[in-house]
């Protein structure tokens, strides 16, 4: 079970304490489920919190099938077999595409069979009853319920209690209730709409009734003990192999980077991120995720070669499905191009289970930048609605209705300003070209300004380069020239004076436009190293020199 | 002992209740002479007899309360609520020329203030009883949840015709009706189990309308009044978002024609006049008699998206031929717009042929994103073109449908927050002078358009309640592999 996985069901949902959300929610086949199973979710914005509260849920899960079976077993060696539910509910939970609901559905299906055990008089109608309750509020783990509780009572009676079930799942397909049978009848219903449900989940749907079957079929047998070995060393081995299947398939996708990485952006935890992405195979994304940090921290220039950086991809990446994609809107948010942050946060923010909390967070911050009042108010109104994210609310609060506000705050106030930029569609052709109007709009932007040039740096567009510094960093307020630059500039220098077709320019123009003589200096050194050989050049391992002559893009 | 415990509380409850509802008039007010900060404005508005009752939301500070003729009615929460019976009573005692004159007074600081009272006026003419809608999020290329809704404008009533969770998370749009018949309906789905669904008199059918002969599947529709066809455009359709401009996505065509379907044969007909390579073709509708082809129609313009504010459509119409699916053979412009520098959409016509609402913006087709977006009328019996006074606001005025008897119009408009859809109201005269709009009416009208996350869109008017089975819908969509449509 990977924490980071489970911490991220978080950012699938946003549990809503109002009226119209609970009551949209409760009305859904499996309605209860759901509702339960977001309560809980919502507090898995820290992962050791949900690693914590997802197994005490299991032990919970475990108990309750041992409460269960050991009347009619009567010792403790019928415990490996219950807690063999909890542990293929576990391991179908590491994938994020099947809901937690699955979990929640079987636990208050485990609380009815208890409930329907205890019951004395009326058994039939309680039975009944209760698959009906257990259909509308858990869904297809009804079923679980009704199959069950057949084989516990053992009896032609009990019967209809699967024939209730199965009326239940009638009624729900021709109402509409699902949209197909097999919503109707099986864990699909917990599973990503229309997504291909991985048989490993059918497993561990299934665990409970055949633990249930297992004890009532052998507790008048004296050689329980022996089925009990047997049938957990079977139940093992069956599951063992898709288990392991399953596993390795979630070990080559890797999603749980993606998933270690947005759990320390959304909580804005930069070092840790940078710490994350050290750990890290080098990767588009995760080198997007690294300097992304780097930007926020303010040392994109001066620590982006310290870190393995094989072209401008690794700053940004961009797709051309703008539909769902967490990271491209905290990249361009961090970028400055606040509307097309707005354009992706937005579609992705609809496009999850529920409402992504960070993508909420960055349309209500654009908003505000825009002036939008009405909008951001409607969005900091929902997150408000929230235990985690109230005291974000609310602090944002004050900014509505207060252009003076907005404008005097850091990351506000420069969107703003950067939203002033002239018009233009964003994402339409390259971040770079949206970017110039950004810094002409506002040239005090230092992470937009940093992005700028670390793009056309790690491009190797040299002459890019020498412009963008023209532009940018030649006024006497501009920033210091980071070193990476004035190193590029140095070499482009030299350069010039010997190719044709580049207009050659001296180390005085280098020194005029923010170049230190100690970076000559340094270069000379460079030189004489890379004569001597790779030995010699590790202590330049960080200069753009070396990205330059040896890293392949 | 428990008895009277019980008996207690009814007491409780009745006095309670009494004071809410029966309460005194605040004696000693000051009149402010503002006008009160409600929501929505329902201030001197025209309603029709049978719509649901019009709560609203006192947005100033202070217990609020409301004055209408002896009726005090206390706020709870800062929402006026009128039960069904409470509204009738209101409807039914307004005065002989239809007004209810509403006053709020609100206590401040142990103070009573009485704002400028206002009317709310009462039209005999009865609105549709049904309308419906697509919510989906105003972003338009990433949802998880959508759907096409119908809701009871004589109740608080809404119920899903088809939701997006049934049919693997598609798009739908483009539902419309013949005239307001529920029974006569189509729309699309998109994407994974797409395809475009006709229901017409229970029977329901999903077609397949790409063509080798045309640019895209079929897509804006109007039917024909006879039921027996539909015209639809075809675009090449592209969405843009702006980086600092009001309208923050721009919907542009690349090329865009008008066809017409034949309901029977599954045939599509056109004119070289209303598919032309230089010309960009949209928004069908037919007249009222069926003898007319209106459309939009704009010079066509390159490199698209760089020019998008240099493509203006017009408005033009074509005969139609009903019994040999023909077309005239010229094309009559109604309005010229781009003559001043204008651009027209969505054409609808009135159920008596006389009047034509469009909206008139600035360049472009797609109006719902300009917030010029404004409604205008044509007087079809002189050709006069007039903006649809006391209707419009500073924000999108957009997608309208006029409901079965032509005296009420159903439009979308961003005026409240800019960026979310709602639907609004207005009655038409037949002279084609509209009232102030109204906003459709909720329990919790300020709760529940600030929770919403979805926009209003496409309203349409329909004369009962469209009753095709969702699980028929479904199971078409998902398991019929469609009816290919032809070229005749």
């Amino acid at each position: 079970m990977n924490p980071f996985a489970l911490a991220y069901r978080e950012q699938q949902q946003l549990f809503i304490f109002d009226r119209t959300y609970l009551l949209g929610t409760l009305l859904k086949v499996g309605g209860l489920a759901t509702l339960i199973a977001r309560f809980i979710v919502q507090f898995f914005w820290n992962p050791a919190l949900a690693c914590t509260l997802t197994l005490l849920l299991l032990a919970l899960s475990a108990f309750m099938t041992w409460s269960l079976v050991k009347n009619s077993w009567k010792d403790w060696t019928a415990i490996p077999l219950c807690l063999i539910p909890s542990f293929l509910i576990g391991v179908s939970l590491s994938d994020n595409s099947l809901h937690y609901e699955f979990l929640t559905s079987i636990l208050l299906v485990q609380a009815g069979l208890l409930m329907f055990k205890s019951t004395k008089n009326r058994k039939l109608l309680w039975g009944s009853l209760l698959t009906i309750i257990l259909y509308l509020t858990s869904g297809p783990a009804a079923i679980l319920f009704a199959l069950s509780a057949a084989v516990i009572e053992k009896s032609w009676k009990s019967l209809t209690y699967p024939i209730v079930a199965l009326i239940c799942v009638i009624a729900a397909y021709f109402t509409a209730a699902v949209p197909t049978w097999s919503f109707a009848f099986s864990p699909a219903l917990y599973y990503d709409l229309d997504a291909t449900l991985p048989v490993i989940h059918w497993g561990s749907w299934i665990s409970l009734l055949v633990v249930v079957l297992c004890c009532e079929i052998s507790k008048s047998l004296h050689w329980k003990r022996w089925i009990a070995l047997t049938s957990g060393l079977v139940l093992a081995l069956l599951v063992f192999i898709p288990t392991r299947q399953y596993l390795n398939r979630i070990k080559q996708e890797q999603p749980h980077l993606g998933y270690v990485f947005e759990h320390f952006t959304n909580n804005e935890d930069w070092d840790g991120l940078i710490e994350a992405c050290k750990k890290a195979p080098w990767l588009p994304r995760t080198a997007n995720y690294l300097n992304m940090a780097l930007a926020w921290k303010g040392e994109l220039a001066d620590q982006l070669l310290k870190y393995d950086q094989h072209g401008p991809d690794g700053l940004v990446m961009t797709t051309k499905d703008r539909a769902v994609d967490v990271v491209q809107a905290h990249i361009m948010f961090a970028m400055g191009n606040v509307a097309a942050a707005q354009d992706v946060a937005f579609n992705t923010l609809s496009s999850l289970q529920g409402f992504c909390p960070a993508m909420l967070k960055i349309n209500a911050q654009v908003e505000l930048m825009r002036g939008s009042y009405e909008v951001a108010d409607k969005y900091l109104s929902l997150l408000a609605k929230t235990p985690h994210y109230r005291k974000w609310a609310i602090e944002h609060r004050k900014f509505l209705y207060d252009d003076a506000a907005v404008e005097s705050d850091s990351v506000l106030g420069s969107g703003r300003r950067n939203l002033s930029a002239k018009n233009r569609f964003i994402m339409y052709t390259n971040p770079m070209t949206e970017l110039f109007p950004i810094l002409d709009a506002n040239p005090y932007d230092k992470r937009s300004l940093e992005y700028g040039l670390c793009y056309l740096l790690l491009s190797k567009d040299l002459n890019s380069v020498k412009h963008y510094i023209q532009d940018y960093y030649s006024s006497p307020d501009s920033p210091e020239l980071p070193r990476i630059a004035q190193e590029a500039m140095v070499f482009y220098s030299e350069y010039s004076r010997n190719i044709d077709g580049i207009e050659p320019f001296g180390f005085d123009w280098c020194y005029e436009h923010g170049v230190q003589p100690e970076t000559v200096k340094r270069f000379e050194e460079y030189q004489k190293a890379a004569v001597a050989g790779p030995v010699s050049l590790r202590r330049f391992r960080e200069t753009y020199w070396y990205y330059l002559v040896h890293k392949e893009i | 002992m428990r008895m009277n415990r019980i008996i207690n509380i009814i007491i409780s409850l009745t006095v309670t209740l009494t004071a809410y509802s029966c309460s005194s008039k605040p004696e000693g007010a000051t009149q402010s002479g503002e006008e009160a900060p409600v929501f929505p404005d329902y201030k001197e508005v025209t309603i029709p007899a049978n719509i649901a009752p019009l709560n609203f939301s006192f947005l100033g500070e202070g217990t609020a309360v409301l004055l209408s003729g002896d009726k005090v009615i206390r706020s709870r929460r800062g929402t006026f609520r009128f039960s069904p019976r409470k509204w009738r009573q209101l409807l039914e005692g307004c005065s002989d020329n239809g007004t209810i004159a509403m006053t709020v007074f609100a206590k401040k600081k142990g103070t009573w203030i009485s704002y400028r009272p206002f009317n709310i006026y009462v039209s005999q003419d009865r609105i549709d009883p049904w309308f419906s809608y697509r919510l989906i999020p105003p972003g338009y290329q990433g949802w998880q949840e959508m759907g096409i809704y119908q809701r009871n404008l004589e109740t608080y009533s809404e119920k899903a015709i088809l939701t997006n969770d049934l049919t693997g998370g598609n798009c739908m749009n483009c539902h419309t009706y013949r005239g307001g018949d529920p029974s006569k309906m189509v729309f699309h789905a998109r994407a994974s189990f797409g395809g475009t669904v006709m229901v017409n008199d229970g029977e329901i059918e999903k077609l397949n309308t790409q063509t080798d002969s045309t640019i895209s599947a079929l897509v804006y529709p109007y039917w024909h009044p006879s039921g027996e066809y539909v015209a639809f455009s075809v675009n090449k359709t592209f969405q843009a978002f702006h980086n600092h401009d009001p309208n923050r996505i721009e919907v542009y065509d690349q090329a865009s024609d008008v066809v017409v379907y034949n309901v029977k044969t599954h045939e599509i007909a056109w004119s070289p006049l209303t598919k032309s390579k230089d010309r960009f073709e949209t928004f069908p509708t037919f007249s009222p008699d069926g003898k007319w082809l209106y459309f939009c129609s704009a010079q066509a313009v390159e490199p698209m998206p760089n020019k998008y504010k240099e493509v203006r459509y017009g408005l033009y119409r074509i005969a139609f031929n009903q019994e040999s699916m023909a077309f005239g053979d010229s094309l009559e412009c109604i309005y010229d717009a781009p003559a001043d520098s204008a651009s027209v959409s969505f054409p609808r016509i009135s159920p008596d042929g006389r009047f034509l609402c469009f909206t008139r913006h600035g360049y472009g087709n797609f109006s719902i994103w300009h917030k010029d977006a404004d409604l205008w009328m044509v007087d079809l019996a002189d050709g006069l073109v007039k903006l649809l006074e006391g209707v419009n606001s500073e924000d999108v005025d957009s997608f309208h449908t006029w409901s079965a008897d032509g005296r009420w119009m159903v439009f979308s408009s961003r005026r409240d927050d800019g960026l979310y859809t709602k639907p609004y109201f207005t009655h038409i005269d037949s002279e084609g002078n509209a009232t102030k709009p109204f906003l459709l009416p909720q329990k919790d009208p300020v709760n529940y358009y600030k929770r919403l996350m979805k926009s209003y869109n496409l309203p349409a008017f329909t004369t009962d309640k469209v009753s095709v089975s969702k699980r028929k819908l479904t199971d078409v969509l998902r398991n019929s592999p469609g009816t290919d449509v032809k070229v005749k």
